[in-house]
């Protein structure tokens, strides 16, 4: 009992130095006007799992670059509200965050609320948004000036996953596929895309099954499947539940289909919970994962980031990942705006996104990436080996690393 | 017409209608003792099937260990409601208490998430894995056996409220309150009872549901679409939440299958406004004629 206070003591002097510390740190190192980053994070609600996430990457990054002295000089500040993942919560954080700071650059938490703010943020042309979502609307320029994708748009992911499918077909044939998507704005945003994506590569789409996202019984859509039997299926909309029952149902009828998901549906969450259920099973995504034995100095700063502000905490999702990389380029552009001499308006910054060419991400992603219509359009095939517990990239032979990642200009 | 697709199709849609049905009983043991609807039951059924996981998952328990104890888990949860919550509520309008019933859901939303966590769950596997045919018909193992063990509870219910004692008193109290009272029936002790039945219920269909499909904080929602069966069978009929459970299940899959998953829903909206004009008290509600 005494050493349970004693150690809770300890760890309360631990973290009221820290406060000291913090409070301190600006005016001993910064003495400029901090720069604000804004979010509206879904700490709540049906998103938690990985607004949490998105939240520790944010404040990580934030605590690393002030680390190096903050952009140019400035200290940053992370400013945020819970949301619950509801869009008049999202408005209503955003408008209360802007008001009382300057907000350059802010984090969206959903396509609804990216949809919804738009024409206020035409409007202001003080901030420039990303976020969670991965939506192709978010790629139209003349609608969405001030927002870009920390990544490929979902349109985009599903044009590299039926790359990787085409490349499998043997003499001439090519496999077969069918999608299934949660029936909800997030699930319907690339299914168009990708079955013209489809039909041009000649591929067939068997079947197109829409269920509710969550925890449903598919049990009837997987006896569709099973008449359909395409040899791919994809998922979209989802991040656990219906897939396990999809793939365990449909290898139970001795189906040998291989499955295959966008960014949200291919968190290590599926190993996790599935377990020897999961081997297989290939995900597309632009991100290392946090526990890949890729490596990079940035990746190593993330690591060694994640791992001073919880040591506990172990593996970090690929939520995490995303919200590091947002304030990675939020801190990329903001620099090249002031590097330029340039006011930090939505305009000025959309212009430096635009000039991102080549970039070197640190091993956050592989390979250096550009900015194209408002988006990073290069993912990586991965796939689960449900023995090691990770995702491992997926490679044939000698190919360079270069290759392996589809790179979809105009694929939207 | 593929007739061996559509009878799979239906077997999947009946046995899904089988859990529907016993979430259904979960509202109605409760509304026809108490006339509470309880908008919690989705969440109670979520709650048990938390602690499943803490069972099964957490302290490595035996599944069949841990199913019973998640199932008393949740129905002591429902007695303890309604004796601190619903209780004090005697007397007040029919809206304030279903007020509380929504305040006790996000409670228990709010304390999975600090206790679990927001991550998505997925339950121990303790349903056998091999396939199930009946003759060429296959039918998922999870759900196959997920029916039976809720078809068997079902049967126990229907048994205990035609034969005990505590069961004729639950069916006097809702048949006749004031006079159950004056026959010497503890009423307040039949409240609680039902409470007690109907979260039982439920966190049995909660366990096996989210053997099937998964678990979440907003696992609850399960609830409230099951509230289209029990208006369908009527509010305060038992007989009604079986069959409508039944028909609401096949009804929801067959629709799913042959028109397309966005079409479940609207499918079964569909048949619940046709019955309200036809029948506003459901198929086997009790018709109540008020005369002024």
């Amino acid at each position: 009992m005494f050493e349970s206070i004693l150690s809770k003591g300890r760890r309360l002097a631990g973290i009221g130095s820290i406060a000291a510390a913090l409070a301190a740190a600006p005016a001993m190192a910064q003495d400029k006007e901090p720069i604000v980053f804004g979010g509206s994070i879904p700490l709540s609600g049906v998103f938690a799992f990985a607004g949490v996430h998105l939240h520790a990457g944010l404040t990580d990054y934030t605590s690393w670059i002030n680390g190096e002295g903050g952009i140019n000089g400035h200290p940053v500040k992370y400013v945020m509200e819970d949301t619950g993942y509801e869009v008049d919560r999202s408005v209503a954080a955003f408008k209360k965050i802007t008001g009382s700071n300057t907000v350059p650059v802010y984090y969206g938490d959903s396509t609804g609320f990216m949809k919804t703010i738009a024409s206020e943020l035409n409007s202001r042309g003080t901030t420039l948004m990303s976020g969670a979502s991965f939506a192709t609307a978010l790629t139209d320029n003349e609608k969405y000036p001030y927002q870009f994708i920390p990544g490929p748009s979902y349109s985009q992911m599903f044009g590299i996953i039926l790359e990787y499918i085409s490349s499998q077909g043997e003499g001439g044939d090519k496999p077969t596929v069918a999608f299934v998507y949660s029936d909800t704005e997030f699930g319907k945003d690339p299914i168009e895309n990708g079955k013209a994506k489809a039909a041009l590569m000649g591929i067939e789409v068997v079947e197109e099954i829409v269920t509710k996202p969550g925890s449903v019984d598919v049990s009837a859509e997987v006896l569709k499947l099973r008449r359909a039997r395409p040899d791919y299926v994809v998922f979209h909309g989802y991040v656990l539940s219906p897939i396990n029952e999809f793939m365990v149902q449909m290898r139970q009828m001795g189906l040998d289909t291989q499955f295959m998901g966008t960014f949200w549906s291919s968190d290590k969450l599926i190993i996790n919970k599935m377990g020897a259920d999961s081997d297989g099973y290939m995900g597309v995504m632009p991100y290392n994962y946090y526990d890949s034995a890729e490596g990079g100095p940035m990746l190593d700063a993330l690591r060694a980031q994640a791992e001073k502000s919880d040591p506990d905490a172990g593996y970090r999702p690929t939520g995490y990942m995303q919200g590091w990389f947002n304030a990675m380029v939020w801190t990329e552009v903001i620099k090249r705006t002031m590097d330029a001499d340039k006011e930090l308006t939505a305009d000025n910054m959309a212009e430096s996104l635009a000039s991102i060419k080549d970039w070197d991400t640190g091993g956050i992603i592989g390979i250096p990436v550009s900015v194209q219509d408002m988006s990073f359009p290069v993912g990586r095939i991965w796939r689960v080996n449900a023995k090691e517990g990770r995702y491992e990239p997926y490679r044939t032979g000698s190919t360079s690393t270069e290759t392996l990642y589809g790179s979809l200009a105009g694929n939207r | 017409m593929d007739w061996l697709f559509f009878g799979e199709i239906s077997l999947a849609g009946l046995a899904m209608g089988g859990l529907y049905a016993l979430i259904s009983l979960g509202f109605v043991i409760i509304y026809k003792a108490t006339k509470v609807i309880n908008f919690a039951i989705g969440e109670i059924m979520m709650f048990a099937a938390y602690l499943f996981l803490a069972f099964a998952g957490g302290m490595e328990m035996s599944p069949w260990v841990a199913l019973p104890l998640a199932v008393l888990g949740g129905s002591v949860l429902g007695g303890v409601i309604e004796k601190v919550m619903i209780r004090p509520m005697l007397g007040e309008s029919s809206i304030s208490v279903v007020m509380v019933t929504i305040g006790v859901a996000s409670i228990l939303v709010g304390l999975v998430e600090l206790i679990w966590g927001a991550d998505p769950q997925l339950l121990p596997s303790f349903l056998p894995r091999k396939p199930v045919f009946i003759g060429e018909m296959y039918l998922a193992p999870k759900i196959a056996y997920g029916f039976l063990i809720g078809a068997g509870l079902l049967i126990v219910y229907l048994l205990y409220f035609r034969f005990s004692r505590g069961g004729v008193a639950l069916r006097a109290t809702a048949s006749d309150q004031a006079a159950a009272y004056s026959m010497g029936i503890n009423v307040r002790r039949v409240f609680n009872l039902s409470w007690v039945f109907g979260s039982l219920a439920a966190s049995l269909a909660g366990v096996l549901v989210a053997a099937t499909g998964g678990l979440s904080p907003q696992f609850g929602a399960i609830g409230l679409s099951v509230l289209v069966v029990v208006i369908v069978g009527g509010l305060d009929s038992i007989l009604g939440a079986l069959v409508a459970g039944l028909f609401i299940g096949w009804l929801e899959t067959v629709a799913g299958a042959y028109l397309g998953g966005e079409y479940r829903m609207p499918a079964t909206f569909a048949v619940l406004a046709v019955i309200l004009v036809i029948r506003p008290y459901g198929l086997f509600g009790t018709h109540e004629i008020e005369r002024v």
